[in-house]
């Protein structure tokens, strides 16, 4: 390509290196968004690959059954120290050649316990008495799990070896739908292939990993763009020189493009070393029940040029874009024409997207996945329907305005709404995340029984029994105890089944305990609190209100960077402009009011309709969940993120006063 | 001639070690159209920077209707440029978002006129100054020559005591900087207004009543319009005859407008009649 040659390169560069402060200020402004823009997308791409890895390596743990097994498999989880413990129980069938299971040299054999490294350590390190009872008599330590078996370096997981014949591979076990992939009956197997539990906590990480990345990509997109049109933005009379001296316009196209792309570039590489630097710290957020294989969260090097190259080519994208909209002429004029108004049909496009969403959350068929991708559809149409709320408000405060600030930031309203959108989209957009988030409070209340109730599922004809031996091993272990029996769900109870419950008192130690004393009364059962039933989804409400957290830092840090590089933007745009003004004896103050109006007014309302479009899109998925209210906590939530979002948006304007000062003392009435 | 409006006496400006201006003194009366010509790095804008309140001078004093304020805090001069003095630049001083009328009335309403009453006041400027049918029209969307005549208009509509041109035909073609130039020249002497037109182009120069050239922050000479014009027209025929029929093209330009000149809003009647 004949406007990419070396010429255009080397003109691009000595333009880049010879742009002055306001140049260099306006290039690193423009490396910073391309880095800030790749390291998060390159950590919203971890975390989604993470997981993916994560369940991959639980697979093994749900066994497919087979009509030429080799081996008994069944999963139960123990607690200690109101941790959970995956205890997988094998058993060799026959002479035949068992495959080893991930994580291990060899199959166990009969007796042996294999741990992985922190349920050793944690063995090790627990009194004689509170560990949790793993195999009949304690069993062997015969080994430590490796990676392969592991989803996350803490993970409790023990594989113990049995007999075919022993009550652990034989007693029927009933799985629990209230702790999906927690209890699996014995199941003959040929391999440890196995299969990923559909209902799984998995299964729900995967799906808030997508709607968070959803949601931080979008301002992501914004931010990036407002990079590339504030380095369009400053180079427009230098541009216009290379247009005077015969330069053709594919030539201006061509410098346009290699400046973006070596300032993409740029920001793309410091956003990887910052993805790769903050590699270690993602890694120690601990993300259900804990921190992550730092392996896990690399992206691979494919992935990786992947985002980097994607990065470039929207920088470049948004800068001929930029471009194209402005036509410069000779004399270094932007000659712009009267605006085109803003379409309703995008009031339209907008409305139509609430509507079909709502229709199709409506029906309970819909998957997550499908309802992801509705809540992207919806939020992007906030893009198409946002510069016709910008332009309809520009219209209503220019037709009212009395005092000049006010009619001026009226008519850049009406001037180029596109542009005033974009300084305030990313806090619509983050708005919008607000207000989804306030509204989707996941509660975690576990109402299956006291917190130190434990409860073991028996049949019948076997109560009696049970309850007896419960009492004397309690005794045996010392521990105070009341022993009952009752009707209630702790723990998993088939047909014809009741509960022997044994109330502890004493606390945690006590407990774990008494856990260990009435292991192995039932076999394959171990004993649960209501506590323990809801584990996983205590695990779950505590990480999503992280991921909250997370999430609505990602897309407010993105928002006020990117109004605060629009902010820059439009100062550099409008330097000689505001310089004459200024010389004119126009007072600064008029000039910052007008500012802080084109961006305050748009972001007061677009982001409170924004927060209502949020609410609106989470309310369907809480109504699902059964609880669609408005609580204290979410409406706390939601007015710190909107009056920090608030504040950091006035501040982002703000910093670009000192820089409306400077291009206005170095503005001369010659053109420069 | 009366009392000058506009005086600088013994003006000093250096940056670094660069003496931009060394003592110039220079006055500008009411109605009166003063050129500054010189070469580049003459100190000719410096000049005009300092007469405006720009810019301090380093030693001497800027007198407007005898008071000093050359010593105001820049509040205080940049009000003072808001409110007593009008500029007209080369270009791009418009606000692109506004419309021409509401562009001329943006001085009136930063000093406290409502809206209705300064857009109105700003449309009288339009019919005089040939911009009737284009009040609501946009920057981008005006020549050169009409976006300049709509800073003609909002350096006057306040009812500046001086006006500050620099370089106001400089992105123009030669025909229509000469019609602005006759325009500004003309309209600012009718509202009884001084004028300090910063220019490199005999040209305009020979519109103005007195031309004064700056060299190495002094001045050189001080001409008369009429020996001004003179050297000028000598200057012109030896170099682009074509300027001849420019010459032409100007005088029709005036004829068009009307040998009395644009009869100007609420202005006083200018002293002098026709600069030509």
């Amino acid at each position: 390509m004949r406007a990419l040659d070396r010429t255009t390169w080397t003109l691009s560069w000595r333009l880049l290196r010879g742009g002055g402060r306001v140049g260099a200020l306006g290039t690193g402004l423009a490396v910073a968004a391309a880095a800030l823009c790749t390291a998060l997308l390159l950590l919203c791409v971890a975390i989604n690959a993470g997981f993916q890895d994560r369940a991959a390596r639980t697979d093994w743990r749900g066994p497919v059954a087979s009509a030429h097994p080799v081996a008994m498999q069944a999963v139960s989880t123990a607690f200690t120290n109101a941790r959970p413990v995956t205890v997988v129980d094998l058993a060799r069938l026959g002479a035949a050649k068992v495959p080893a299971p991930p994580g291990m040299p060899r199959f166990p054999e009969p007796g042996e316990v294999w741990t992985s490294p922190a349920l050793g350590a944690l063995i090790d390190h627990l009194p004689r008495g509170r560990g949790p009872a793993l195999a009949p008599g304690g069993g062997e330590r015969a080994g430590t799990l490796g990676r392969a078996a592991l989803t996350r370096p803490g993970e409790l997981v023990a594989v113990v070896g049995h007999g075919p014949r022993d009550p652990a591979m034989t007693a029927p076990r009933e799985a629990d739908p209230r702790r999906p992939g927690d209890i699996v009956p014995p199941t003959p197997i040929a391999d440890f292939d196995g299969r990923a539990e559909k209902w799984s906590a998995g299964g729900q990480y995967t799906a808030l990993a997508k709607v968070a990345t959803v949601l931080v990509i979008v301002p992501l997109l914004v931010l990036g763009a407002s990079a590339a049109r504030l380095s369009v933005s400053r180079r427009d009379q230098r541009l216009a020189a290379l247009r005077l001296i015969g330069a053709t316009p594919s030539r201006i196209a061509g410098v346009t493009t290699a400046e973006a792309a070596v300032t993409g570039a740029v920001g793309a590489l410091f956003g990887a070393a910052g993805y790769a630097a903050l590699l270690p710290l993602a890694a120690a957020v601990p993300v259900a029940g804990g921190h992550w294989y730092t392996a896990d969260l690399w992206v691979g090097t494919p992935t990786l040029l992947g985002v980097l190259a994607a990065v470039v080519l929207m920088v470049v994208g948004s800068a001929l874009a930029g471009l194209r909209q402005v036509v410069i002429g000779p004399l270094g004029v932007a000659r712009r024409a009267k605006p085109p108004r803003m379409k309703a049909v995008r009031a339209v496009v907008f409305v139509g997207a609430l509507a079909l969403y709502w229709q199709l959350t409506k029906d309970k068929e819909t998957s997550i996945g499908s309802i992801v991708y509705f809540i992207a559809a919806v939020f992007l149409t906030l893009s198409v329907v946002g510069p016709w709320v910008v332009g309809l408000l520009g219209r209503i405060v220019a037709r009212r305005a009395r005092r000049p600030a006010t009619l001026l930031a009226g008519r850049r309203l009406i001037d180029d709404p596109k542009s005033a959108w974009r300084a305030v989209s990313g806090l619509t957009l983050a708005g919008f995340v607000a207000g989804f988030f306030a509204l989707m409070t996941v509660g975690a209340d576990a109402s299956w029984g006291p917190a130190n109730r434990l409860a073991l599922a028996v049949p019948e004809d076997r109560v009696t029994v049970v309850r007896a031996e419960a009492e004397q091993r309690l005794a045996h272990a010392g521990v105070r105890a009341t022993v009952g029996t009752d009707d209630a769900w702790i723990a998993t109870k088939g047909d014809r089944s009741r509960q022997v419950t044994a109330d502890v008192s004493g606390g945690a130690a006590e407990l774990d305990r008494a856990r260990t004393a009435l292991t192995g009364l039932v076999p394959g059962q171990h004993p649960v609190t209501g506590a323990d039933v809801d584990w996983s989804g205590t695990v779950f409400a505590k990480d999503f209100r992280r991921a909250i957290l997370a999430v609505l830092g990602a897309t407010f840090v993105v928002a006020i960077s990117s109004a605060g590089i629009t902010a820059a933007s439009a100062v550099l745009d409008r330097r000689r402009t505001y310089g004459l003004l200024h010389l004119a004896g126009t007072p600064l103050r008029v000039l910052d009011r007008a500012r802080r109006i084109e961006t305050v007014l748009p972001v007061a309302v677009l982001g409170g309709g924004a927060v209502l479009t949020g609410i609106f899109c989470a309310a369907p998925l809480t109504l699902a969940g059964g609880s669609a209210s408005l609580d204290a906590r979410g409406a706390a939530l939601l007015a710190c993120c909107l009056g920090l979002g608030f504040a950091g948006l006035v501040g982002a304007s703000a910093l670009s006063r000192p820089l409306l000062r400077s291009v206005t003392r170095a503005g001369g009435p010659r053109p420069g | 001639m009366s009392a000058p409006v506009l005086a600088g006496h013994g003006l000093a400006k250096s940056f670094g070690a660069t003496r931009a201006l060394d003592g110039v003194d220079v006055f500008v009366g009411a109605g009166e159209s003063l050129a500054v010509m010189g070469p580049s790095g003459s100190g000719k804008s410096t000049l005009l920077h300092c007469l405006a309140g720009i810019e301090r001078p380093d030693a001497g004093q800027v007198l407007l209707d005898g008071e000093r304020v050359d010593q105001l805090p820049e509040p205080d001069r940049s009000e003072l440029r808001r409110t007593r003095f009008g500029f007209v630049f080369q270009f791009g001083q418009l606000l692109p978002e506004l419309p021409a009328d509401e562009n001329v009335a943006l001085p009136l309403m930063l000093g406290g006129v409502p809206r209705a009453q300064a857009v109105r006041q700003a449309r009288e400027w339009f019919a005089p100054l040939g911009l009737a049918s284009l009040a609501n029209r946009r920057p981008g969307q005006l020549s050169g020559g009409q976006a300049q005549r709509v800073a003609i208009a909002r350096a006057l509509v306040g009812g500046a005591r001086v006006v500050f041109a620099d370089e106001p035909t400089g992105a123009l073609d030669q025909a229509t900087g000469q019609e602005v130039i006759r325009l500004l020249v003309d309209v600012t002497r009718r509202q009884g207004a001084a004028l300090v037109v910063v220019t490199h182009d005999p040209q305009v120069a020979r519109w103005c009543d007195r031309t004064i050239e700056v060299c190495d922050g002094r001045i050189r000479t001080a001409q008369t319009a009429a020996t001004d014009a003179a050297a000028a027209t000598d200057a012109a025929a030896a170099t682009d005859v074509a300027d001849v029929a420019n010459a032409a093209v100007v005088a029709n330009a005036a004829d068009a407008i009307g040998a009395a000149g644009p009869a100007v809003p609420g202005g006083p009647v200018a002293p002098g009649g026709s600069g030509s």
